[in-house]
């Protein structure tokens, strides 16, 4: 799920920050540039990892930050294909599952990756939304929010970023995972256990 | 912003968590005051209650010694360290191609291996297991004992 990257960065150290140790300003600089965003094809970054160089504080004439070349390693959310990940269930609706692990949101199921044969029971109060179920040696095992659920990653991508976007469209999502349910052992973990 | 080299290594989850541990993160009301941003606490509250959350480093080398001779790809050692499947059906989606590459007595074996190797997840004590009835485990019987 995790993996480590080698990043170089060129950052400025605004003049505030001129007492502190030169480490410690410069982890919390990058802890503010790159905590918490996501790197297009690298993933979410999670944490500095560690520091393994800093060079070149020089000053451009006319400022009064000093710049500096790090390389320092971050740490990275990016799950490869193929990777088993447990999440709970966000919302579920005719185009399919929405699954959340606590840090991380945008993980899709559509319906044809859901188990086969799966249908879908409308909730009368709401109609775009409802609860799959799976019909199994005629049985019916409904995917409720109630336990976890352990999907397959199928594939990531990383939408750019639009231009535009209409007022009530939801939020832009840099990266979105789409995740697979089709196969023996995966599904609500109560299904298996 | 250049990327050097976009993989320098995989982190299994207990390496995250272990990091994030030594930072200061933890479930206590003291986490206010440890220098730990609060998305790296939502990190650490997923892992906390996954099944790593009671891993060692020595459990964790002890699997991957005893693991070779199954001759697994570092992905699916990954998967699994990260899982830690308890019994042949979640296993199986771990594994690709399990049937071609095992027989049936290796993967029950490989099964057998990881529950006793890797610790238990704390909330899963009371579900009962069929493949592993006859073999418990030190720590299985600890717990069942309390």
């Amino acid at each position: 799920m995790f993996f480590l990257s080698l990043i170089e960065h060129t950052l400025c150290l605004p003049p505030h920050l001129l007492n502190l140790p030169l480490d410690e300003a410069i982890k919390g600089e990058l802890e503010t540039l790159f905590l918490d965003k996501v790197i297009p094809n690298l993933g979410l970054c999670i944490s500095i990892y560690d520091i393994r160089d800093i060079k070149d504080g020089f000053i451009y004439p006319g400022d009064g930050a000093s710049t500096y070349t790090v390389q320092f390693r971050l740490v990275m959310f990016r799950p490869f294909v193929g990777e088993i990940i447990v999440g709970k269930l966000k919302s579920s609706d005719a185009n399919g599952l929405k699954l959340s692990i606590s840090f991380f949101d945008d993980i899709h199921i559509p319906v044809h990756l859901l188990p086969n044969p799966s249908s879908l029971m409308p909730n009368p109060e709401n109609k775009h939304q409802g609860v799959w179920s799976w019909e199994f040696q005629d049985e019916q095992y409904p995917i409720d929010g109630k336990d976890e659920i352990r999907f397959r990653v199928h594939s990531i991508s990383y939408p750019p970023i639009p231009i535009e976007q209409e007022k009530e469209a939801k939020p832009f999502a840099p990266m979105v995972i789409t995740g697979s349910l089709d196969y023996d052992g995966l599904g609500p973990i109560s299904w298996w256990v | 912003m250049k990327i050097v080299q976009a993989n320098a290594g995989a982190l299994t989850n207990f390496e995250v968590l272990d990091f994030l541990r030594s930072r200061g993160a933890s479930t206590d009301p003291t986490r206010v005051i440890a220098p730990v941003a609060p998305s790296e606490f939502k990190v650490y509250d997923y892992l906390v209650q996954s099944a790593v959350c009671n891993q060692t480093r020595e459990s964790i080398n002890e699997f991957l010694k005893r693991c070779e001779k199954y001759d697994l790809a570092n992905a699916e050692k990954l998967n699994i360290i990260n899982i830690r499947p308890s019994s042949l059906v979640e296993i199986d989606p771990i594994i690709e191609e399990c049937e071609k590459r095992m027989k049936s007595e290796d993967v029950e074996e490989l099964v057998e291996m990881v529950v006793q190797v890797l610790p238990e997840h704390p909330a899963s004590v009371g579900i009962e297991r069929g493949t592993d009835v006859d073999k418990i485990s030190p720590d299985q019987e600890l717990m069942e004992a309390n």
